[in-house]
C-alpha cells in the first residue's frame, strides 16, 4: 500500500509523462553507455570553450594595450579551438551512431513484432501503411536521438559551466546572464508552448492538404472523364493559397519564440558589451572614475555572451524534432502494443517428440470445449467440433464472431485459448510447429503474392530445403490445368514468367485465386484454410472460382470461411458460428434448408 | 492560359529560385541585414570595448565618444534579431508559394499525361513519394541557398574590413573562403552524394520488398521460409544503414575541417600582422595596424566560422533537393495537342475489329465489331475473365485500344480525345469518390445543378432516403476514397453523378453488383425514363430489366 502511495506522489511530483514520451526515453537508455561519452565530449567541449574565451581574452588585450601579444596563448587558444572542434566532432559522431543504432533496432524489433503478429497484423493497418511506419516513421525519430535528446544535456552544462567562470569575474555579467538565462527559458515555455500548438495545427493543416492533392491525383481519370480538371486545378490553387494565408498567421506566432531567444541573446551581448566598455572608460554611472573590471576580464565576459544563449537556441530550432518524434511515436507504440497471442517458442521445445502424426496426415482435429475471452467478453464462444481427414467444412458468421481467429489458431498465430485443441488426439501444443505448419495452404481473401514471375510466385517456399525437390514442368501444368489457370496463363505473352508486381499485370481477381489454387496444389498441403476467398469478386467469377475449388480440393481437408452470400454448396459440413457458439448442419440438414 | 504554358517546362533548380523572385528577394535582403549585423555585433563590440579599455589607460577615457559605437551596437543587436526573425517568416511566405506553384506543376504534367497510362501512376506509395519529394525540394532555397549566400556576403563584409586593417590579409582570406564556401562544402556533397542517390534507390527499393514480402507473410511462414526473407529485408536496411554513416561521415569531417580551415586563417592572419621579438618570445603587431581593430576583426571572423559551419550539410540536402528533381522531372510531359475535332450528335457507334487491352501483359478482350444506333441499348454479356470490362473501359477511351471506332461513318480517336468524353458518361468497375462533400462529389457531374437536381439524381439510384438520413444530408464530407460507403453506395453515387451530366452515350460495367432486387428495379427505370441516353452499353452479370430491354451480344 504505501509503496504505491510512494510511486503516486512520485508520479504527481513529477510531470505527467505520456507513454510516447516514456517510450522514447526508454529507447534512449538502451544507448545510455554512448549518451554518456556524448556527455563526456560535450564536458570537453564546455571546458575547451572557456580555456580559449580566456586565452583569446588575454590576447586580445594585450593586442589593444600594447601591440604585441605572448605567443603561447595565443597557441593556447587556437589549440582550444582545435579541442573544441573535435570535442564536437566526436559528439556528433557518437549521437548519430546512437541514435542509429536506436532506429535500427527497433525497427528489427518492429519487423519481428510484425511477423509473430501474422495474420492480425492487418488489424492495425494494411502492409503498404505499415511500411510507413517501419520505415519513415522510425526514421523521423533521427533527428530527435542525434540532435534534440544530447543538446538537452547541453542546454544545462554550458551556462553552468560559463556562470561558474564568470562568477569570479564580475558580478554584474553574472548577473545578466543570471536574469537573462530564466526569463529566455520562461518565455520559451510561454512562446513555445503557443508555438507547439501552431505547429502541430500547421502539421494538420499541412497533412490535409497533401490528403487533398492525393485524392485529387487519384481520382485524375475520373476527373478528365467528366472534364473538370481545371476546376480541380483551381482548387488546388486556391486552397493552397488560402492555406498560405493561414499558415503564416501562424508561423508570424511560430517564429516569435525564436526570435525571443535572438533578441535576448542579442541584447545581452550589448549590454554586456556595453557595460564594459563604459566600466573601463570609467564613466558607469555608480562607478565613476574607476573600472570595475580589467580590460581582459571584460574581453572575456564578450567572448563567452554569444556562447552562452547559443545552446538554448540550438534547442529551440530542434524542437520540432521532439515534435516529430512524438508523433512518429504514437503509431510505433500501436503496433507495439498489439501482443502477439503466440509464444513463437513453445512448440520447438517439443520438436524431439515423435510426431509422425502431424507429420504424415492430419487425422483429425478437433476443438473441445475451445473459446477465447478478450477483456471478460467471450470473442469466441466455446465451441466443441471436429474435422475428419479428407471433410470439406464450411464456416459461416457474422463478422466479429470469431471466424478468423479460428483460422489464426489453426495457423499457429495464436494459442491464449481455453478449452483444447487437439490434433489426431494429440493437444496442439505437443506438435511440432513446424511440421503442422508444412502441411497448411492459406487462401485469404487478398491472395499472397511477392513481386516476381508467375512461376517464382507458384513455388514461393517450395522445396529448397531439406532436400525437397521443386515440382518440375509437368506438375506445374497438371497444377494449372486442374485450377483452370491454363487458359489465360499460356495465352500471356511471357507465360510461366509473366512478371506479379505492385502495380498488378492485368490479371483479375478471379485468375488470382485460381492461381492461389495452383499454389496449394503444387504445395501437397493436406489441409487448406480460405479465409473468404470470393468476397472480393462479384457473384459470377465467384461462383466460377468455388466451382474450380470443389474440384481441385478434393480428397482434401479443408476450412473455408465464406459469407451465407457464397455458399459453399458442396461442403461436407457447415458450421454456423454465433455469439452463442457453433451449429453445425450436416450436409444434409443444410441441402434441405437451402432447398 | 498562359500560365499553362509557362508550366510545362521542365524543373530545375535555378527555376525553382526565379520562380518568384520578389518573394524571393524580401527573405534575401531581410537575412543578409541579419546575418551582417551578427557579424558586425560581435566585430564591433569587439572593438569598442578594446578601444575603450585602450583610451583609459591612455588617459583619453573621458573624451573617448562611446555614444555612438554604444548606440551601433544596440542598433546592430535589433537588427539582427529583427532581421533574423524576418527573413524566418518571408522564407517561409515564400516557400508555401512554392508549393503551390510545384503542386500545379505536377498537376499539369498529370492532366497532360494520356488516360490510359494515369490509372499506373494513381497508386498510392508513387502519389505518396510525389509527396515527400515536393516537400524535400521546396526547402532547397532556404536550407541550401540563403546560407551560402550569407556565407558568401560575411566574407565579403570581412574582407573590406581586413583591407582597412592591412591589405595582406585579402590573401589567407579569400583562401579560406575559397575552402569554407566552395571547395568543403562542394567535396561533401560530391562524397555523399552517391550514398544520397544510393540511399533514397534503397529507400524506395526497401519499402517495395517490404510490401512484397509481407503480403506473402503467412505462406512463406508455413513454409518455413520467411527467415530467409527476412534476412534479405534486413540486407538491405544494413546497406541503408552504411549509406546513412557514409552520408554522416562526410557531414562530419567536412564540419571539422571547416574548423580547421578556420583555425589556419587566424593563425596565418596574425603572422601576417606581426613579427616576433626573440628576446621575450612576444609577437609584435606591424607598425600601422591597429591592435584594437585586430581584436574586431578575429571576433569577426568568429562569427563567420558558426555561418559555414552549416554549409557542409545543407550541401548534402541538395543531393536530396536533386534526387527529388529528377523524379518529378520523370513525371514531365511535353504538352500533347489534344484531338480537336467536333461531334456532331451521335445517329451510330461502330466500332470495326476492335480489342481492348492493359499494358504490360496486353492482357484484353477478344477482338470484336460492335454496331449500336441511336435509341439502342446493348448488353455485353460473357462468362468471367472474358474481357467485358475492358471492352467498355476501351471504348471509354480508358484503356489501350487496337481497331478502329466510327461515329456516323466517319473515324474518331476515341484515346485522349476531349469532345467525344464530352459526349460520353463511363461508370467504371471501381469507380472514384472524392473526398469531399456528397454534394461536390455529385456537382463534379454538372456544376450549375440545383439542389432539387441533385436530389432528384440521388432519389434516381436510390440513395435519396440514406442521404435525408444522415446528419448532414447533403454536406456529408465523404472520408478519402468514399471508404465510408458500402462499395454499391459507392457506385451509386457516382452513378447519380454520372446521370447529372445527361451525356448522349452511357457505359455502365456492373452497376448493379450488390444491390438487391428493389434497387436495381429503381436504377432500370431512371435510366429508361428519366435519365435515358441515346446509347447505352451495359456490362453486368445480374439480370435486370435494363438487360432485358437490351440487344444481348455475347463475348
Amino acid at each position: 500500500m504505501t509503496r504505491e502511495k510512494g510511486a503516486k506522489k512520485t508520479r504527481r511530483a513529477g510531470r505527467i509523462k505520456t507513454p510516447e514520451a516514456v517510450f522514447l526515453g526508454s529507447l534512449a537508455n538502451q544507448q545510455s553507455a554512448k549518451y554518456r561519452f556524448a556527455q563526456i565530449a560535450g564536458v570537453v567541449f564546455a571546458v575547451s570553450l572557456v580555456l580559449q574565451a580566456w586565452a583569446f581574452a588575454n590576447v586580445f588585450s594585450d593586442m589593444a594595450l600594447q601591440q604585441s601579444f605572448s605567443l603561447s596563448l595565443l597557441v593556447v587558444g587556437l589549440l582550444a579551438l582545435l579541442v573544441r572542434a573535435l570535442a564536437s566532432y566526436s559528439r556528433e559522431r557518437i549521437c548519430t551512431s546512437a541514435s542509429r543504432d536506436i532506429r535500427y533496432g527497433l525497427r528489427r524489433n518492429i519487423v519481428s513484432h510484425l511477423t509473430l503478429l501474422g495474420p492480425a497484423r492487418l488489424r492495425i493497418e494494411e502492409d503498404a501503411a505499415l511500411s510507413t511506419r517501419v520505415y519513415e516513421q522510425i526514421d523521423a525519430l533521427d533527428d530527435f536521438f542525434s540532435r534534440y535528446k544530447p543538446q538537452v544535456f547541453m542546454v544545462t552544462l554550458i551556462p553552468c559551466v560559463i556562470l561558474l567562470s564568470v562568477v569570479s569575474i564580475s558580478w554584474i555579467a553574472f548577473f545578466v546572464f543570471m536574469m537573462t538565462a530564466p526569463l529566455v527559458i520562461i518565455f520559451m515555455i510561454f512562446v513555445g508552448h503557443k508555438a507547439a500548438q501552431a505547429n502541430r495545427r500547421q502539421f494538420n493543416v499541412l497533412a490535409m492538404l497533401s490528403n487533398q492533392f492525393m485524392d485529387l491525383n487519384q481520382g485524375l481519370a475520373e476527373l478528365k472523364r467528366l472534364h473538370r480538371t481545371s476546376q480541380a486545378r483551381e482548387r488546388l490553387s486556391n486552397s493552397a493559397a488560402a492555406y498560405q494565408k493561414t499558415t503564416m498567421g501562424v508561423l508570424v506566432l511560430a517564429f516569435l519564440s525564436t526570435a525571443t531567444l535572438e533578441l535576448f541573446a542579442s541584447l545581452s551581448i550589448a549590454m554586456i558589451a556595453l557595460y564594459l566598455g563604459l566600466g573601463l572608460l570609467e564613466v558607469l554611472p555608480w562607478q565613476v572614475g574607476s573600472s570595475p573590471v580589467t580590460l581582459t576580464q571584460a574581453m572575456f565576459l564578450l567572448l563567452l555572451a554569444p556562447e552562452f544563449y547559443l545552446p538554448l537556441r540550438q534547442l529551440g530550432n530542434d524542437y520540432h524534432a521532439k515534435q516529430k518524434a512524438e508523433a512518429a511515436a504514437t503509431d510505433l507504440l500501436e503496433i507495439l502494443h498489439h501482443e502477439i497471442l503466440a509464444t513463437p517458442t513453445h512448440v520447438d521445445s517439443a520438436t524431439e517428440n515423435d510426431n509422425a502424426v502431424a507429420r504424415d496426415h492430419i487425422t483429425s482435429i478437433r476443438f473441445q470445449d475451445l473459446s477465447w475471452q478478450e477483456a471478460g467478453r467471450y470473442r469466441l464462444a466455446p465451441i466443441t467440433a471436429e474435422i475428419a481427414q479428407g471433410e470439406r467444412v464450411w464456416l459461416s458468421g457474422e463478422s466479429g464472431v470469431g471466424k478468423s481467429s479460428l483460422l489464426h489458431l489453426l495457423l499457429g498465430f495464436e494459442d491464449a485459448y481455453d478449452g483444447q485443441f487437439l490434433v489426431g488426439g494429440l493437444p496442439f501444443s505437443q506438435l511440432n510447429l513446424a511440421d503442422w505448419r508444412s502441411q497448411l495452404a492459406w487462401l485469404p481473401q487478398t491472395p499472397e503474392w511477392i513481386n516476381g514471375s508467375i512461376r517464382r510466385n507458384l513455388l514461393l517456399g517450395l522445396g529448397g530445403k531439406e532436400g525437397k525437390e521443386l515440382p518440375n514442368e509437368d506438375e506445374i501444368h497438371t497444377a494449372l490445368k486442374e485450377s483452370q489457370c491454363d487458359g489465360f496463363v499460356y495465352a500471356l505473352p511471357d507465360g510461366l514468367d509473366t512478371k506479379l508486381t505492385e502495380l498488378g499485370t492485368g490479371l483479375s481477381g478471379g485468375q488470382m485465386q485460381r492461381l492461389s489454387i495452383a499454389r496449394a496444389l503444387l504445395s501437397k498441403a493436406n489441409l487448406w484454410l480460405l479465409d473468404e476467398p470470393c468476397s472480393g469478386l462479384d457473384n459470377d467469377t465467384a461462383q466460377a472460382v468455388l466451382d474450380t475449388l470443389k474440384r481441385a480440393s478434393k480428397g482434401k481437408t479443408l476450412l473455408i470461411v465464406s459469407h451465407d452470400t457464397h455458399p459453399i454448396l458442396w461442403a461436407d459440413k457447415h458450421w454456423s458460428l454465433t455469439k452463442g457458439g457453433l451449429h453445425e448442419q450436416s450436409r444434409k440438414q443444410h441441402g434441405e434448408a437451402i432447398a | 492560359m498562359s500560365n499553362h504554358a509557362n508550366n510545362t517546362a521542365k524543373l530545375s533548380l535555378k527555376r525553382l529560385l526565379l520562380a518568384n523572385p520578389w518573394g524571393f528577394i524580401v527573405p534575401f535582403v531581410t537575412g543578409v541585414a541579419a546575418t551582417l549585423a551578427g557579424v558586425g555585433l560581435l566585430g564591433l563590440s569587439g572593438w569598442f570595448i578594446s578601444a575603450a579599455g585602450l583610451a583609459t589607460a591612455m588617459g583619453v577615457g573621458i573624451v573617448f565618444n562611446y555614444l555612438t559605437p554604444g548606440a551601433i551596437v544596440r542598433g546592430l543587436a535589433i537588427l539582427r534579431t529583427a532581421g533574423r526573425y524576418g527573413e524566418q517568416v518571408t522564407a517561409h511566405n515564400h516557400l508555401l508559394g512554392l508549393l503551390r506553384t510545384l503542386r500545379l506543376w505536377v498537376w499539369d504534367q498529370r492532366v497532360a499525361k494520356e488516360s490510359t497510362d494515369l490509372n499506373q501512376q494513381s497508386r498510392g506509395d508513387l502519389l505518396q513519394r510525389l509527396v515527400s519529394d515536393l516537400d524535400q525540394i521546396i526547402r532547397w532555397p532556404l536550407v541550401v541557398f540563403l546560407p551560402w549566400m550569407y556565407a558568401v556576403l560575411a566574407y565579403v563584409a570581412v574582407a573590406i574590413f581586413a583591407f582597412f586593417i592591412s591589405p595582406d590579409l585579402l590573401w589567407p582570406l579569400s583562401i579560406a573562403a575559397v575552402f569554407h564556401v566552395l571547395i568543403v562544402p562542394w567535396a561533401c556533397g560530391h562524397i555523399a552524394s552517391h550514398a544520397v542517390h544510393v540511399g533514397q534507390i534503397l529507400g524506395v527499393h526497401r519499402r517495395s520488398r517490404f510490401v512484397s514480402f509481407f503480403s506473402a507473410l503467412i505462406t512463406l511462414t508455413i513454409r518455413g521460409r520467411w527467415e530467409d526473407y527476412a534476412k534479405r529485408l534486413d540486407q538491405l536496411d544494413v546497406r541503408q544503414k552504411n549509406a546513412e554513416i557514409r552520408i554522416q561521415q562526410a557531414v562530419s569531417l567536412g564540419r571539422l575541417f571547416s574548423y580547421l580551415v578556420t583555425i589556419l586563417l587566424l593563425a596565418c592572419s596574425l603572422y601576417l600582422l606581426g613579427t616576433v621579438t626573440t628576446e621575450t618570445g612576444r609577437w609584435v603587431l606591424n607598425d600601422g595596424v591597429q591592435g584594437t581593430w585586430v581584436v574586431g576583426y578575429v571576433l569577426s571572423l568568429l562569427a563567420v566560422n558558426e555561418l559555414v559551419l552549416p554549409l557542409v550539410q545543407s550541401f548534402v540536402a541538395q543531393g536530396q533537393s536533386q534526387v527529388g528533381l529528377r523524379r518529378l522531372n520523370q513525371l514531365h510531359q511535353y504538352a500533347n495537342t489534344p484531338i480537336d475535332q467536333t461531334i456532331p450528335r451521335i445517329e451510330q457507334l461502330f466500332f470495326k475489329q476492335w480489342r481492348g487491352f492493359y499494358l504490360p501483359s496486353r492482357m484484353g478482350s477478344p477482338t470484336t465489331n460492335i454496331r449500336v444506333n441511336h435509341g439502342e441499348s446493348v448488353w455485353l454479356r460473357g462468362v468471367s475473365g472474358s474481357g467485358k470490362s475492358t471492352l467498355l473501359a476501351s471504348m471509354a477511351g480508358d484503356c489501350l485500344s487496337s481497331g478502329e471506332a466510327y461515329i456516323n461513318d466517319e473515324k474518331y480517336d476515341v484515346c485522349n480525345n476531349p469532345s467525344y468524353q464530352a459526349k460520353l458518361s463511363y461508370l467504371p468497375q471501381s469507380p472514384y469518390v472524392f473526398q469531399q462533400s456528397i454534394a461536390a462529389n455529385l456537382l463534379l457531374g454538372n456544376p450549375n445543378a440545383s439542389d432539387d437536381q441533385l436530389w432528384a439524381a440521388l432519389d434516381a439510384v436510390a440513395l435519396a432516403d440514406w442521404v435525408k438520413s444522415l446528419p448532414n444530408g447533403l454536406e456529408t464530407l465523404l472520408s478519402s476514397q468514399g471508404r465510408n460507403l458500402s462499395g454499391g453506395q459507392r457506385k451509386r453515387l457516382v452513378l447519380a453523378r454520372l446521370l447529372l451530366r445527361r451525356s448522349p452515350v452511357l457505359l455502365l460495367d456492373e452497376p448493379f453488383d450488390g444491390l438487391d432486387k428493389a434497387t436495381i428495379e429503381r436504377i432500370s427505370h431512371s435510366v429508361q425514363h428519366d435519365y435515358k441516353p441515346d446509347i447505352l452499353i451495359l456490362v453486368s452479370h445480374v439480370g435486370s430489366r435494363l438487360g432485358d430491354n437490351a440487344r444481348v451480344i455475347e463475348l
